[in-house]
């Protein structure tokens, strides 16, 4: 049944495969288990990131807020010498974006990516008025969750699992999920059947944003501190991912196994130029560049924005 | 025959086979503006258990409307709505279905992206512990499709269906809730003979059980055979309630015009028409479709009819350059006179430079720039051929004669033309190909909600237009107005030409006839119809 | 444009009634100047001295340029917000050496490069239907990685000399700059009311599919709209190098945000234009002012950034509740 709209095709499973073959046969070190948990760690945070993007494409948006997000949540947590309360406060912070950027969207009818820019800019000043330069502290009980193994599985797998898990089960067996469907659709069909479209949207902006906020905590845990543009690139990256992984972003079409296989695709790229030793600040250009192929490889009917 | 003398709106007209049951809906005195446009102007109406209501009148006359805000799609401006004795606010869909009332809308709501069995659930899934059942959703989406008799597996993708089944699991979604009030608007359009009938079983059903049905439609035959009353709007006011029983064909076309049909429709040309506009040998619209043969000569309105879903509004666009076609051999005559090779697969803009025009179907979205004033619209039908840097000739004087000869009604010609009537905005979509100088016009739906007033002017226009050599291609689901303003009646089913009928001769029945199916559903109807609603 | 009509026509309405709706239809920027100096006349009013207002108006040069582009592609429901890729591109082009050629070769070798960026952010866009927003992201991205990459080699130097003198000449007292952005905004606002172009583009903004299907050559003013931008990003990256005196990777990269906020304000929204070329000239000012007016007041970059935000979602905001 949900084969239907899950966007995942032959390519995009080819992708990651072909990636990981390549780096296996000409990259040194590739397969060393210190390389493979590096690979896992670096995909967590946009694997959860990309699993938020999923939901707002879903519905025919786009969130370009969540690196932002990421960040501000990162600095957050990096202040707060209580861990509980900077999560407290890095969820309400989720929580207040989503609901801002989905009620913009849904009922003052301003495009997504005007809305999302706007959240952006605004939210990466707060970020750098939290925390002006890299640095605070990130509460040890937090760190201890980001590295590491438990049950002798890699902390970072247990995240990514914990977050795919709840998306799966939101989108395809709650009653939300099959609205988020709907919409992304036609909203308009979905609305003379009932569905609740601004409700709908405002759930899916709100998902992504908490769910960027996971990220951006597990991200500053990770280095132990916070930085206010920590999650710069990861705005468009998320979108590559997701757009290279079979979702459409004219919505209606996309799935988990899809972001996974994006995200995967991009960290191995990531991996493999590092393992190559080519200029790491090529890879915002290597970026731009996929984004472009994955975006131009979607059939859209309306020009322009 | 003269209308009744029900005309007074606060006196709904009490009917006898009513009087003894309880009133289920009650509609009092409502009106909707949209705009500058009085959609439904103090309409009031009844409807009770058990029975069939038929509602009914022309082009425009509010009859969606009305039912759509029982529908909770739009809220009334001023009035009252009582469901089961008690007054209610109906601000959504979601909240008519939780009033009881369900509708079966005439756009087709049908999710390309989901199967049967969740497009029919859709709004009131069933679930276990917040979270979806999917076991029962398949096990009553086949309950449902069984009750009714319809063979669709639950399974299919939305997309896959075809115009006939969408319809079919709208229906099947409006019958199988526990509402007390059921509204189809205009149900049986793309529907085959079988279809229909099954339909029909339904509505009894419905009516033996008690519930009170709405049925929309100005096919007067099904009206005569289903229902019990009929309501009659025209020009957004309500003119008439009365039992079926107690009224005849000419009398309720009578109630619903409100005036001798004839003077509608202005006289069809004398002359035989000329050398031919368009002379399609074959055209192909969609890969593996079946191909379209038809004339269009100079000096005549040819009509194009048929079921919705069709092919029609493939061919036209075909023709006009909007959408590519598979294969096609057409020979134009231009003005001139000279016979030339034509070719739509090079897009509108060839098609407008050769002299085609396109007026489409839904002026809103495709047709007009709403937030530009008159004379712009108007005006940049002009500006075809010519280079982007050149200076714009101003115009001022055609674009005031073309609104004179348009007969436009505006406060200026600044007004922006969301602003205007239906009719009007109808007017400026027309007048911009005239400007344009075009001489052969492809018109889709040509008074889709546009008033009886302006739909004569419309007529005479695209008469005046043919009479001055040019050629009209009209397509339209209204079998009077085909009959009324056209030359020649092209029937069309399955993307095939399967008649040519001159209207003169031409009866709805006969039309109807040759474009009804006995054969089931799937293989009459055009294959790539589907992905136009898919998208 | 007011032949009152005969039959059902109604007399338009007194004339000034269609004053006061005129004024209040203006875009955002006008009231906001006017507020703007009269708070800055109270607290600062040196930046009103004839010393600082032609310096802040030089600054504004490059923002009031790129609005131009911004506009144009902006009315054709698109976006560029690849103006910061351009902008460090040309820097390193003209600073680095790394062609060893001539200034004005160089120079010539960003025009180039301009249009190849107009013509691939064009194509993309018109043909492949991709996002714009997405597309001129990306392309700015990839511009700047690559600069960023190639620096790490060969650093970006000075700024040719001829662009620092332009930078610094003052014509009749005012800077050579904002002669040039005033010389732009003149065949802009001309091509957009008087031309086919202009009034296509009027046509392609209200209602894209009606100008499909009415046979305008919508696609062509979309690709055109985006070349133009791009060529004037170019111009504004020779101005911006000919200020700061040398190459840098951080030059220009607020412009492309500032201006779609200076855009809005300016009047212009996706698919329309109320502020003809003066509103967003207007904004561009203004932004500019502002930014100088909080900065004197002690705002920093984190307050800049959310003003910026603030304004561009505020300004759509009131777009969208006007449609209503």
């Amino acid at each position: 049944m949900t084969a239907l709209r899950s966007g995942v095709s032959r390519t995009t499973l080819a992708l990651p495969l072909l990636l990981f073959g390549v780096l296996a046969l000409a990259a040194p070190n590739f397969l060393a288990p210190q390389n493979l948990a590096n690979v896992v760690g670096q995909i967590t945070a946009l694997l959860i990131v990309s699993l938020g993007q999923l939901l707002v494409a879903l519905v025919a948006g786009i969130d370009l807020s969540v690196g932002s997000v990421m960040s501000l949540a990162g600095c957050l947590v990096a202040t707060q010498p209580d861990p509980l309360w900077g999560m407290v406060l890095a969820l309400l912070l989720g929580l207040a974006v989503g609901i801002a950027n989905g009620l913009g969207v849904a009922v003052a009818g301003i495009h997504p990516l005007i809305m999302t820019l706007a959240t952006a800019t605004f939210l990466q000043g707060l970020a750098y008025l939290v925390l002006p330069i890299p640095g605070g502290e990130v509460a040890p009980a937090l760190r201890s969750l980001a590295d590491g193994s438990l049950w002798g599985v890699p902390q970072p797998l247990l995240w990514c699992a914990l977050c795919a898990a709840l998306v799966y089960g939101l989108l395809h067996r709650s009653r939300l999920g099959l609205h988020l469907f709907a919409v992304g659709a036609q909203a308009r069909s979905a609305q003379l059947n009932g569905v609740r479209v601004v409700g709908v949207t405002v759930a899916a902006y709100v998902g992504c944003s908490l769910l960027a906020v996971v990220a951006g905590v597990y991200l500053a845990a990770r280095v132990a501190s916070g930085d206010p543009t920590m999650g710069a690139s990861f705005g468009l990256e998320s979108v590559t991912a997701v757009a290279l992984g079979g979702v459409q972003l004219t919505g209606g079409v996309g799935s988990i196994l899809g972001v996974l296989t994006g995200a995967l695709s991009l960290g191995l790229i990531t991996n493999g130029i590092n393992l190559f030793g080519i200029s790491p600040f090529l890879r915002g250009a290597l970026t731009g560049a996929l984004l472009l192929a994955a975006v131009c490889s979607q059939r859209r009917k309306v020009v322009g924005l | 025959m003269q209308p009744s003398a029900r005309t007074m709106p606060d006196t709904v007209g009490h009917v006898t086979t009513q009087d003894n049951r309880p009133d289920l809906v009650v509609l009092e005195s409502v009106s909707k503006r949209f705009g500058s446009t009085a959609a439904l102007q103090d309409v009031s109406l009844r409807g009770c258990a058990g029975s069939i209501h038929a509602i009914t009148g022309e082009n425009g006359a509010g009859k969606s409307t009305l039912m759509k805000l029982l529908a909770g799609v739009h809220q009334p401006d001023a009035g009252q709505i009582r469901v089961a004795g008690q007054v209610l606010r109906l601000r959504s869909p979601a909240a008519a279905r939780a009033a009881g009332i369900s509708t079966v809308f005439q756009e087709l709501t049908v999710l390309p992206n989901l199967t049967v069995a969740e497009n029919l659930l859709l709004g009131r899934e069933p679930s276990r512990a917040g979270l979806l059942d999917r076991a029962a959703m398949r096990a009553e989406a086949q309950a449902v499709l069984a009750r009714i008799g319809i063979g669709l597996d639950p399974q299919r993708p939305g997309g896959s269906l075809t115009v006939g089944e969408q319809q079919l699991v709208e229906i099947a979604k409006g019958v199988s809730t526990d509402a007390q009030v059921f509204i189809f608007d205009e149900p049986t359009a793309p529907l085959n003979r079988a279809e229909v009938d099954k339909l029909e079983q339904l509505l009894h059903t419905l009516k033996a059980q008690g519930k009170l049905v709405f049925y929309i439609s100005h096919r007067l035959d099904e009206i005569f055979r289903l229902c019990d009353t009929v309501t009659v709007l025209k020009d957004g006011r309500w003119v008439a309630t009365e039992p079926i029983a107690a009224l005849t064909h000419d009398r309720l076309i009578a109630l619903m015009v409100g005036r001798p049909l004839q003077a509608l429709f202005p006289p069809r040309a004398g002359t035989p028409p000329g050398a031919p506009a368009l002379d399609v040998r074959n055209l192909t619209p969609l890969a593996g479709a079946a191909s379209a043969r038809l004339q269009l000569r100079r000096g005549e309105i040819v009509g194009m009819g048929g079921l919705e879903g069709q092919g029609q509004r493939e061919i036209v666009r075909a023709l006009a350059g909007a959408l590519r076609p598979a294969a096609c051999d057409i020979q134009r005559h231009g003005r001139d006179g000279q016979p030339q090779a034509y070719d739509p697969r090079l897009g509108v803009a060839q098609a407008v430079r050769q002299g085609i025009g396109l007026v489409p179907e839904d002026r809103k979205q495709e047709g007009l720039y709403l937030d530009l004033p008159i004379a712009d619209n108007l005006w940049l039908g002009v500006l075809r051929g010519l280079g982007l840097v050149r200076q714009a000739p101003r115009q001022r004087a055609v674009v005031s004669g073309m609104a004179e000869q348009l007969q436009l009604r505006a406060s200026s010609l600044a007004q922006e033309v969301g602003e205007l009537s239906g009719g009007n905005q109808q007017k400026v979509m027309i007048g911009r190909w005239l400007a344009a100088g075009v001489d052969t016009l492809l018109v889709e739906q040509p008074t889709r909600g546009v008033d009886v007033g302006a739909k004569a002017e419309i007529y005479s226009l695209l008469r005046a237009f043919v009479a001055q050599g040019g050629a009209v291609l009209a397509l339209s689901s209204d079998l009077p107005e085909l009959i009324g303003l056209c030359d020649r009646i092209l029937v069309v089913r399955g993307g095939r030409v399967v008649g040519d009928v001159p209207a003169a001769s031409a009866t709805e029945e006969g039309l109807l006839a040759l474009a009804l199916v006995d054969a089931p559903a799937a293989a009459a109807e055009v294959p790539g119809v589907m992905a136009e609603v898919a998208a | 444009m007011s032949a009152e009509l005969t039959g059902n026509g109604m007399l338009a309405a007194p004339p000034w009634r269609r004053l006061l709706r005129g004024a209040l239809a203006l875009p955002p920027a006008y009231a906001g100047m006017l507020v703007l100096l009269a708070l800055a006349a109270l607290l600062r009013p040196q930046l009103l001295s004839a010393m600082l207002l032609p310096l802040i108006a030089r600054q504004a040069a490059p923002l009031g340029l790129a609005v131009i582009g911004q506009s144009l592609v902006m009315r054709a429901r698109s976006i560029d917000l690849s103006s910061g890729g351009v902008i460090v591109a040309v820097s390193y082009l003209l600073t680095s050496g790394y062609f060893q050629v001539s200034d004005a070769v160089a120079m010539g070798l960003c025009v180039v490069l301009g249009l190849v960026v107009g013509v691939v952010n064009g194509v993309l866009i018109v043909q492949a239907r991709a996002s714009s927003m997405i597309v001129t992201l990306a392309v700015s991205m990839i511009l700047t990685g690559i600069v960023v990459a190639l620096s790490q080699f060969r650093a970006p130097g000075d700024a040719p000399e001829f662009l620092r003198e332009l930078a610094r000449l003052r014509v009749w007292g005012m800077p050579l700059p904002v002669l040039v952005w005033l010389g732009a905004l003149l065949p802009a606002a001309l091509l957009l009311k008087r031309t086919v172009y202009g009034r296509s583009l009027a046509a392609v903004g209200s209602n894209p599919q009606a100008a499909a299907l009415s046979g305008l050559p919508h696609l062509r003013v979309v690709f055109i709209g985006h070349v133009a931008s791009a060529l004037i990003s170019v111009l504004c990256g020779f101005i911006l190098v000919g200020f700061v005196g040398k190459g840098s990777i951080t030059l220009g990269q607020d412009l492309a945000l500032n201006s779609l906020a200076a855009a809005i304000l300016g009047g212009v929204n996706f698919g329309n234009g109320r502020g003809g070329m003066a509103g967003p000239a207007v904004a561009a000012f203004m932004l500019t002012f502002l930014f100088n007016f909080l900065t004197s007041l002690g705002l920093g970059e984190p307050g800049r950034l959310m003003l910026q935000g603030a304004i561009i979602a505020a300004a759509a905001l009131a777009y969208s509740l006007n449609r209503r």
